[in-house]
């Protein structure tokens, strides 16, 4: 073992106490009810967790990103229900450009590609137009918005006070809210043109990756669930794991997760070596939303009944199973842009791109 | 799973770059020279081909120089078999000999054994064969019934071993044979024997493939000796031997890439700009070979002993076995998705004599499709060996 991985090794191990201590049946319900956990927020950040991948310079935790992607992995595992993800991504915009973070949880958008316009005014800025489907807008301290300014894109640290936020959910019941921003005023030191690899097809990217990451981690947890209920759940006399139709589906399930997790490290480890991390990540987003379609059927399967009740557990993975394969961009429309991508470059250069690492 | 993988780490070192595009240069020489045709399906035995393999060091790469090796790294070795399959390229010559028998041979086998053996399997020379299944024992091994009874100097093995890939052209092969009786462990009294194919007592038939390929035999063994010499490893630890390689043989690029070079040619028929039902199966089964990949390369490069080992055998103490599992699992499939993509997207039937290539690839693929599930553990074995580690025990 290198120092690397000494180091990584301790980060998933701290990570995961602190998930396992704090996540419980009764915090997830309030989260439901109150769209997050400010209280498990507040124990993750004084975990420096939120901001891993990010300089401490620009005021991070410093880290890699494979550290993030560990850490949001097994935040999927546990259902952490806070943004995570999104404040590191909003971090990433922030530091990339220049600009200071402030603490709390950020959120970032547009995120399905809205034009957000950004004029000059005086000293400021004013920012224009509305954003769908925000992750987590309403419970952000601030909102890290890429717009478009007269001289390109800017990146723009947003007070959501100032925007009009309609609350939504997911099927989870995670925040997603619309956002419209009417003339919403931005002092000079919180805008900076965006810097270069900030795009709106680098927020795609990195969403994709990041609910990658954390569906692969609810997978391990919807398998461990369902594993575990096969070995104490009786019927016709023996435990149904005994049996061999439960078994090959269980089998078939740990494969689906082992490629999840394969696919979803394996992609935050090529764009942490700055290669073109698009077939990486596409792979990766294509392979958990595939392992996410077939693995939570399967656990609610070898549950039966009580596996889609409120009061059982399962439902945090599944439900945010099926939410989280459609965020960024889902398995279809992530295979419709790298099938392109790979016909474009001719058959004989598919063997050397698929290698390529 | 993988719990010992750091993936995101995970990366082939520049002398596996190195030499990946060393194997591809060779790989466009000869087939631009058309040294050899390109067959799916059943790899092809080439002698020919397989020296020139030989002659480049790119067979029994992993052994110690004092038997032939190069004393290479397994991620260099998949490298190698990569880029073999993924050009369809004529291995059977040397595929078990360098996959199989050579690593068992440098693991259990004796100093005459790997000095007699070794350098010519990594010269291109010796080729080997599998003598493992029998007509009543297929997934279950352990209940083989060809036996070996002591005999001064030796052994006299009598039985009958099938599907035996290319016993007709090779020159010896393992036989897994009781040389005890089952007494209540049936994984004791087993052994490993080296039998010589043209030695008395051997007989080898053709079983014809499907479509009247002949690659698979039943050979009969008739009171054959086998002199003490050619018992590899221990009487009776033969179960332990066969079963403590498993974790490379079922995750190996083999496992998902014996159809690949037909997705390259249906790629090449789409041409530049698909509809996007064409472009999301594509990427569709770009994403799953990425994946597969991954996983195949973490087994290869948690086993790898390191430079430093000195005898080439894999880290023990690593048990991959279940991973290995899954990747064989998954990866036998997912070489059918490859074929049922180019079928629907294509719309052209399969022809075994056809002049095309992908129309070619598409009738050798098909016919050979329900082989991979089957061979080196099939999907139901492998699924209950699964859930085994998964589940633990129960009562």
């Amino acid at each position: 073992m290198n120092d690397v991985s000494d180091i990584r090794a301790m980060l998933i191990e701290s990570a995961t106490r602190l998930f396992a201590d704090h996540v419980d049946a009764k915090l997830l319900a309030a989260a439901k009810r109150d769209g997050w956990s400010p209280g498990l927020w507040n124990i993750a950040e004084e975990a420096q967790l939120p901001l891993i991948s990010i300089a401490e310079e620009a005021g991070g935790a410093g880290g890699s990103l494979s550290d993030l992607a560990a850490v949001l992995r097994i935040a999927g595992r546990y259902a952490a229900p806070i943004p995570l993800a999104e404040t590191a991504i909003a971090g990433w915009m922030l530091a990339r450009s220049g600009l200071q973070i402030a603490g709390g949880p950020l959120a970032f958008g547009p995120v399905h590609g809205e034009i957000i316009t950004a004029r000059k005014h005086g000293a400021q800025w004013r920012l224009s137009g509305s954003m769908r489907r925000v992750p987590w807008a309403r419970i952000a301290q601030r909102l890290v918005v890429l717009a478009a300014g007269p001289g390109g894109d800017i990146v723009a640290c947003v007070d959501p006070m100032q925007c009009k936020i309609t609350p939504g959910r997911n099927l989870a019941d995670e925040p997603r809210d619309d956002v419209v921003l009417d003339n919403v005023v931005v002092s000079a030191s919180l805008a900076a043109p965006a810097a270069s690899g900030v795009n709106h097809a680098a927020l795609r990217l990195r969403g994709a990756l990041a609910r990658a990451l954390s569906m692969a981690g609810a997978l391990e947890r919807a398998l461990e669930l369902a594993v575990r209920y096969a070995t104490e759940r009786s019927q016709f006399g023996r435990k149904i794991g005994q049996f061999q139709a439960i078994q090959q589906e269980l089998a078939r399930f740990a494969g689906e997760v082992a490629a999840a997790v394969a696919a979803a490290l394996s992609a935050a480890g090529a764009l942490e070596r700055g290669e073109d991390a698009t077939l990486a990540v596409a792979s990766a987003k294509i392979r958990t939303a595939q392992a996410a379609q077939e693995g939570a059927l399967i656990a609610h399967q070898v549950h039966g009944a009580i596996g889609v009740t409120d009061e059982y557990a399962l439902h945090h993975s599944t439900l945010r199973l099926w939410a989280w394969r459609e965020e960024f961009g889902n398995e279809a429309a992530w295979a419709i842009e790298l099938g392109r991508a790979l016909a474009a470059g001719g058959a004989d250069r598919l063997w050397p791109v698929l290698t390529r690492d | 799973m993988f719990q010992q993988v750091d993936f995101s780490a995970l990366e082939l070192p520049a002398s596996a770059r190195s030499l990946q595009q060393e194997v591809r240069e060779f790989l466009r020489a000869e087939i631009a020279a058309q040294a050899f045709k390109p067959h799916l399906g059943h790899t092809e035995f080439d002698a020919g081909f397989t020296r020139k393999v030989a002659a480049r060091g790119w067979i029994g790469m992993t052994w110690p120089k004092r038997y032939g090796g190069r004393e290479r790294s397994y991620l260099e070795r998949f490298v190698v078999t990569e880029e073999m399959l993924a050009a369809a390229a004529p291995c059977a010559a040397h595929w078990f000999g360098d996959r199989q028998t050579g690593p068992s041979l440098l693991r259990y086998g004796n100093e005459q054994q790997k000095q007699h053996f070794l350098p010519a399997i990594a010269r291109g020379e010796c080729y080997f064969a599998l003598g493992m299944s029998e007509p009543n024992s297929g997934s279950d091994l352990a209940s083989v019934k060809t036996r070996a009874e002591r005999v001064p100097n030796g052994w006299r093995v009598t039985g009958q071993k099938v599907w035996t890939s290319w016993a007709h052209k090779a020159h010896a092969f393992f036989v897994l044979c009781r040389t005890a009786p089952d007494a209540g462990n049936r994984h004791e009294g087993l052994s490993q024997l080296i039998v010589e194919l043209n030695a008395p007592g051997v007989t080898i038939r053709p079983i014809r493939f499907m479509n009247g390929q002949h690659h698979f035999n039943e050979v009969f063994l008739d009171n054959v000796f086998v002199p003490d010499d050619k018992v590899v490893g221990d009487i009776g630890q033969g179960w332990q031997q066969i079963t403590s390689e498993l974790a490379l043989e079922r995750s190996g690029p083999e496992r998902y890439m014996t159809t690949f070079p037909l997705f390259t040619e249906l790629l090449r028929r789409l041409g530049g700009t698909p509809d996007a039902r064409a472009a999301e199966m594509v990427g569709k089964l770009a994403a799953r070979l990425w994946s597969l990949r991954r996983m195949s390369l973490a087994i290869a490069m948690t086993l790898d002993p390191g430079p430093d080992s000195g005898d080439g055998v894999v880290k023990a103490a690593v048990d991959l076995a279940t991973e290995a599992a899954l990747v064989k699992d998954m990866g036998t499939f997912y070489e059918r998705e490859i074929i049922d993509a180019a079928r629907l997207l294509a719309d052209v039937e399969p022809t075994p004599d056809a002049a095309g290539t992908f129309e070619r690839y598409l009738a050798e693929t098909i016919v050979c499709a329900p082989v991979a599930t089957i061979r080196g553990g099939t999907t139901q074995v492998l699924r209950n060996i699964i859930a085994r580690k998964l589940l633990g025990p129960l009562k």
